[in-house]
This record gives C-alpha cells, structure tokens and sequence, in this order.
C-alpha cells in the first residue's frame, strides 16, 4: 500500500490488535521485509507483556468494600462523602462483621463467574475471528449432522449435541476449536452470507437462560442446557442470534430429519 | 421506583467492579488512601446516577465516573499533577523510542515489578491512564476514549508515547526515575 514507513501509533495498533484486517495484513507483510520494524514491533510486545505481568494491578482492600456495602445496605442518600478522614470513624465492628462476612462471601460467589464469562466472551470472540481470517471456519465440511457428529465425538471427549435448525441457518459443518482451557465442539451454521459459530461444551454448571452481548461488534449469545455451555458468535443482529441459540438449545436431537 | 430493588441491582453491577474501579483510582492518585477516598465518592456518585444506567457495560461506565472523581479530587487537592502533556505537540516523545537491540529487548523482558511500578507511576497522568486502562483492565482502544473522553486517535497517540516513555525509563543504564514532563516546582501539596 503506501511507502511510508507505519507509523510507531500504527505499530502499537498492531501489538494491540486494533487495526483494522486490511491494514492488519499490509502491516505484517512489511514486518517481514523489515527488520527494524520487526524488533521495534517485537519490543512493544514484551513491554506490554512485561506490564500485564508483572505491573501491579491494586485490588480494592478489605475496608473499602466493607465500607461500600456496609452503606449501600444502610441508608444511602444522607451519607454524605467525607474525603479524606472516614477511616477514622470505625463502625462497631460486631455489627460490621458479620454482614461483611456473608457479604463478601456472596459477593466473591457472584464476583468469580462474571470476569470468567468476560474473558471466555473474549475468547469466542477471539476464536470466531481467528478461523473466519485463517479460512480454517470448517474440519469437517458437511450439512447432514449425521456426518458431523461422529466426526465431533471422535475427536473429542464427548459427543455435541448438533441440530438442524431450520432452513434459515443451514448446518454448514463443525471443527474441534480449543476455548476456557479445553477442547470444544464449533458447530458452524450459515446465515445468508454470515458464518455462526456455535461452541459447545460440557459443564457442571445449572441450565442458564440466554444472555447476549456484544464484543468488537460481533453478537455473542450464552446459555447452558442439560449440562452443555453454548456459545454463539456472529455478526448477525441480536435478536436472530439469540433465536437460534434458543432454537440450538431447545430442540430434542432427534427433530428435524 | 423501587428504591431497594435499584439499590440491590447497584450492588451487584457496581460491587462487581470494585477492583477495576480502585485499581484505576490508585494507578491515578498513586495512593492508597486517596484511592480509597475517590473510590467511595465515585460510588456515591455512581449510586446517584445508577437511575440513568441502562445496558451491560458496566465497567467501562463505571471507570468514566471514577476517573471523573479523580481528576476533581486531584484538581481540588494536587493541581500540580494534572499539568496534561500536549497532545499536538509535534515535539513530543513520539520519535524517542530507544533503538530496539537485543539487550533493549532483554531489558524489557527482565524489568522487575518495582522497576515497572515505578516508570509507569512516573508517567503523565494522561499517559499513565491510557497504559493502565489498556494493559491492566485490557480495554478496548473504543472503550478508553469513551472512559477518558478523548478520540481514538488520540487514545493511539497517548498509548505510543506512553510505551516510548516506558521503554526509555527500562531502558540498561537508565535507572534512576524518568522525567517524563518536567515537573515545575511542585507548589506545596494543600490537603
């Protein structure tokens, strides 16, 4: 594309993974003509990496969550913020303590699963990507499921559900994909000219209503059924995404043909 | 509106984000009482204004609000710190990053936790935001110039510097502290 050299903004986009594809692709194709750009690209990874593991990321104290839901439990409007001496004024502790405790309990119960789901949101996402650029979006190409779930099974350590659902999201294949730390299902539907991608594993975890989010302008739908994590990612609006998924997670295996 | 109803909700969502929340606070006041202090302002706040909260991105919006407390806190207490670099500043440290050599680069790998804390505490608060947004809450570029209100290509340009700083303070022989902006006498601190 153009001649100049990228610019060191362009490069930290780069190491972020913020650019856009086409510029993406441009700027790693120049990486491997040139190797000052590789080493200067190759510094910012490790600095970034440096800081994310080893900065120090400052967890909120004890005190102050203490402090926080000890008042959000009390009465709210008429505390007003004393900056700057509050620590003085100590609470009865025997009151405090024990709410602090069943609280921070609760709190740690609600805490965990959440930053779980961002990252894992992240990494469908992540992969969802990775296979539609890498053109490897199907192992095993077929529409009969009757192909793809034995292919699945073979590969993996237990057999995915895969369902027909209907004729507006045809069954395009499946791949073995690698998500939260284990091998996965990835059931790829089409839509019109959208690729779903439908991960599925097994989990401990209670049967979930679904829940939709948005990450980097990709829909993402999750929900789990009779022991089974279903995650949808695609570029498709909110509202299909979230009725397939439905439709994934409600059929009997054995409808369709 | 049910009052104990929001406030639960407020709970869940906020609570959640406790550590995001004070972590930004602490990298920005550099502080842990001040942090503290900010923290429990910007929740009172964000509980005032919770009403107006719809939709699931309750980190990114509930960093906006810390920040906002912070630089109000910091303008009130140290005004000395939020001398904010210039952006256009064609001069500024866009071209310095250090020649990337291996023992650059091995440098970089080894940097310990107090050599990183310190270089990164060292860093103009815009920058220094910026980083920690980034590297340690993992944010998207679209989501930091949304909490720090400031265009993307500007989150870029403040993210490169940052870096160049960076590099320059880990660089071998570099040890003592950079000066990132040269600090003008600080007047005294008011509290």
């Amino acid at each position: 594309m153009n001649a100049e050299r990228p610019s060191a903004q362009q490069l930290n986009a780069l190491v972020d993974g913020e650019l856009d594809l086409v510029r993406q692709l441009d700027l790693e194709s120049r990486l491997e003509s040139d190797a000052g750009l590789r080493a200067e690209a190759s510094a910012l990874r490790t600095l970034s990496q440096s800081v994310r593991a080893r900065a120090d990321y400052h967890t909120a104290p004890a005190a102050l969550r203490e402090r926080l839901t000890g008042r959000a439990a009390g009465k709210a409007p008429n505390l007003r913020p004393r900056l700057g001496r509050w620590w003085t004024s100590w609470r009865p502790l025997a009151t405090s303590f024990g709410f602090v405790a069943l609280f921070g309990w609760a709190i740690t119960a609600t805490l965990l699963r959440p930053s779980h789901d961002d990252r894992l949101l992240q990494e469908a996402v992540g992969s969802h990507v990775r296979a539609s650029l890498a053109n490897r979006v199907i192992d095993v190409a077929s529409s009969d499921r009757h192909a793809v779930k034995p292919w699945l099974s073979a590969k993996l350590d237990f057999a995915p559900p895969v369902k027909d659902l209907g004729a507006d999201a045809v069954l395009i294949g499946g791949r073995v994909d690698y998500l939260d730390g284990h091998p996965v299902a990835a059931l790829v539907y089409r839509r019109r000219a959208h690729v779903i991608d439908v991960f599925v594993w097994p989990t401990q975890e209670r049967d979930a209503a679904i829940r939709l989010f948005s990450e980097r302008g990709f829909t993402v739908a999750h929900g789990v059924k009779a022991g089974m994590n279903h995650w949808a990612v695609s570029d498709i609006n909110r509202d299909e995404l979230s009725a397939l998924l439905a439709r994934q997670m409600a059929l009997p295996e054995n409808e369709g043909k | 509106m049910n009052d104990d109803e929001s406030r639960r909700r407020f709970e869940r969502v906020a609570l959640q984000h406790l550590d995001a929340a004070y972590n930004l606070a602490r990298w920005l006041t550099r502080n842990e009482q001040d942090a503290q202090d900010v923290v429990q302002e910007a929740y009172l706040r964000a509980m005032r204004y919770f009403g107006g909260f719809r939709g699931e991105h309750a980190r990114p919006w509930l960093l906006t609000i810390v920040r906002h407390t912070c630089y109000a806190w910091l303008k009130e207490n140290r005004s000395s710190e939020l001398r904010l670099s210039d952006d256009d500043d064609a001069a500024a440290p866009e071209g310095i990053a250090p020649a990337s050599d291996e023992p650059h680069e091995a440098a970089l790998r080894n940097a310990d936790r107090a050599q990183l804390n310190q270089a990164i505490a060292a860093l103009p608060i815009d920058y220094r935001e910026v980083l920690v947004l980034r590297e340690l809450e993992d944010l998207s570029y679209k989501e930091i110039a949304r909490i720090a209100e400031i265009p993307i290509g500007t989150v870029m340009s403040r993210l490169s510097r940052a870096r160049s700083l960076l590099r320059l303070a880990l660089q071998p022989g570099a040890r003592p502290a950079l000066r990132a902006v040269p600090n003008p006498a600080r007047p005294g601190v008011k509290r």
